[in-house]
């Protein structure tokens, strides 16, 4: 009877501790025990288009930022460069491109995305490019580099009731919004998931890359999860957009 | 056309070393997989007579357990569902030389496509083959049921049992298939997969798709369907490392009455076998020039539309 138990339990725990904590006691299981991170999910806040605090700018909503403590430590000359990413935005931006934005960008993109949880591993379905993520959770190590994934390499392990996700071998090429901030393809992350009640899922993620930052910072945002009874990740694929796009005009040049 | 994608390094070294398989397979290796004979049709009516006294490997709900690493058989080759004749011009092709195989349709008899008219000139090495881009090579995804012939491919089965994960090597491509009674989603969505519902029938996984968009083809002849298409795929463990895979196609736009296709999957067996990143459109050089030397167009469903 592990539900009736853990209820009893977090009703004790409820009066002494904040109750974020206590809801993770309450979280609905996998049958091996694990919290269940499955569903459909999405953000509901401006990260992706600039992960820190930001006046509206035509098309884009004010935002309270997602950067741990509002300041990104950039190095001297990494500062300057995401400055002139800012200036040059509009086409420098890879989205721009339609490819694959990225981990962690494409976890904040406006688009819905599906877990699916099994032992030994999790997948992250994503509507946006029709990226995907496998998080391998059998004990297996990273593959030897160099290597220089779109979406990196992730193994994860349970902590508790918190997912923590080591992802490593990146491409320099993805940034981590459309305001110009970046990384180097020695990026390094460290995601934190965990289930705060049934609908809200925290994401925290430590960001290390020692070739643009002086030291380790953080994110961290809630994914809400999509209720609607008939909800299904259907797909935006921007790069076949634009070929779309480009195919119409083609054709309307040829029909001249 | 054969696909001539600029993929990531990573996806030519993975490449390179399945040819060897492909050819060791190709000269004189054993023609039958597991028990019945290799060629499309007959190892169908083999397998699904097989798989009645087949108990397949089960999760702890019960539902069998297609999960693991799977792909075609190389024997069944995605240049024409049709088949490629032995004395086909497009073998001694300098560039890209096609392979002999037998037709991969199994229904109706005469194991061709029952076009309409008009639609047997776009497809079967028609309109589409010679004036359009063969959609795959333009990033876009193999579709259905192609994806199922071209690389390998995993299914994922959470122990919830309320959805079903194919996750295919092949540009990243993946499948949502939601289990169980659900409504239909409206007709004016149109995606690359099309929405999916799952159900099973004894020990088979059947899946139901509509919603498609009709850009993509069925194999590099430029076989196709359009927005109008109802695919349903029958997946049935034949032995523990054998899939026989089935799929019917339903157009009325396009086709005279529905029919059937069928070919095996195999479990990959290489031990640690994982799935690699294949990132064509980021690694994408080459589409242009293919597009300008060939004189080819974007399909995106350009010679069916209005019909």
């Amino acid at each position: 009877m592990r539900h009736a138990c853990t209820s009893s339990i977090a009703a004790v725990i409820l009066a002494f501790v904040p109750i974020a904590a206590a809801a993770q006691a309450d979280v609905r299981r996998t049958p091996d025990g694990k919290p269940n991170l499955q569903g459909i999910w999405q953000v509901l806040n401006t990260a992706a288009w600039d992960i820190q605090d930001h006046s509206a700018r035509l098309g884009v909503p004010a935002g309270q930022g997602v950067v741990v403590g509002g300041e990104i430590p950039y190095q001297p000359w990494a500062l300057a460069k995401k400055q002139e990413n800012f200036a040059s935005r509009l086409t420098a931006d890879p989205e721009t491109k339609g490819y694959t934005p990225g981990v962690p960008r494409i976890m904040y993109m406006p688009y819905p995305f599906q877990i699916f949880q099994t032992p030994g591993q999790l997948n992250i379905a994503f509507e946006y490019a029709r990226g995907i993520r496998v998080i391998h959770t059998d004990g297996t190590p990273h593959p030897r580099g160099p290597l220089n994934w779109w979406v990196g390499d992730s193994r994860g392990r349970w902590d508790g009731d918190t997912l923590v996700v080591d992802v490593v071998h990146f491409t320099g090429e993805t940034w981590f919004d459309r305001a110009g901030n970046f990384h180097s393809e020695a990026l390094h992350l460290v995601e934190r998931y965990s289930l705060e009640g049934p609908d809200h899922l925290r994401y925290q993620v430590t960001i290390e890359d020692p070739k643009v930052f002086t030291r380790p910072w953080q994110m961290s945002m809630l994914f809400y999860r999509r209720k609607e009874p008939d909800v299904r990740l259907l797909d935006y694929e921007p790069f076949l957009l634009m070929k779309e796009e480009q195919a119409a005009r083609e054709r309307g040049k040829t029909a001249n | 056309m054969k696909t001539l994608c600029g993929i990531a390094l990573i996806g030519l070294a993975v490449a390179a070393a399945a040819a060897p398989r492909v050819l060791a397979q190709a000269s004189g290796a054993p023609k039958t997989i597991a028990g019945c004979p290799a060629e499309p049709l007959a190892f169908h009516t083999c397998a699904l007579q097989k798989a009645k006294t087949f108990n397949p490997p089960r999760l702890p709900s019960g539902r069998p357990n297609l999960q693991g690493f799977w792909r075609g058989d190389a024997l069944t080759q995605a240049f024409s569902v049709e088949g490629v004749a032995s004395d086909d011009p497009l073998i001694k092709d300098p560039i890209m030389p096609w392979e002999a195989a037998p037709p991969e349709v199994i229904d109706p008899a005469d194991r061709k496509i029952p076009y309409q008219p008009w639609a047997a000139a776009l497809g079967r090495r028609g309109v589409n083959f010679h004036k359009y881009l063969d959609p795959r090579t333009s990033c876009s995804t193999a579709g259905i049921p192609r994806l199922a012939l071209q690389d390998a491919s995993q299914i994922v089965q959470p122990p919830t049992d309320d959805y079903v994960l194919w996750h295919h090597d092949d540009h990243h491509a993946y499948r949502v298939i939601a289990i169980g009674d659900r409504p239909p989603v409206g007709a004016a969505i149109k995606t690359w997969h099309g929405l999916s519902r799952g159900r099973w029938d004894g020990n088979t996984l059947v899946i139901d798709t509509t919603n498609l968009n009709g850009y993509t083809w069925i194999d590099d002849s430029g076989n196709f369907y359009t927005d109008t298409a109802h695919l349903v795929e029958r997946l049935t463990m034949v032995d523990a490392n054998t899939i026989d895979y089935e799929v019917t196609f339903e157009d009325p736009k396009v086709y005279t009455r529905p029919w059937r296709v069928a070919w095996v999957l195999q479990r990959v067996m290489e031990p640690g076998f994982e799935l690699i990143e294949e990132a064509c459109v980021e690694g994408e050089r080459s589409m242009e020039d293919i597009r300008q030397q060939g004189g080819y167009l974007y399909y995106f469903g350009e010679s069916w539309r209005g019909r």
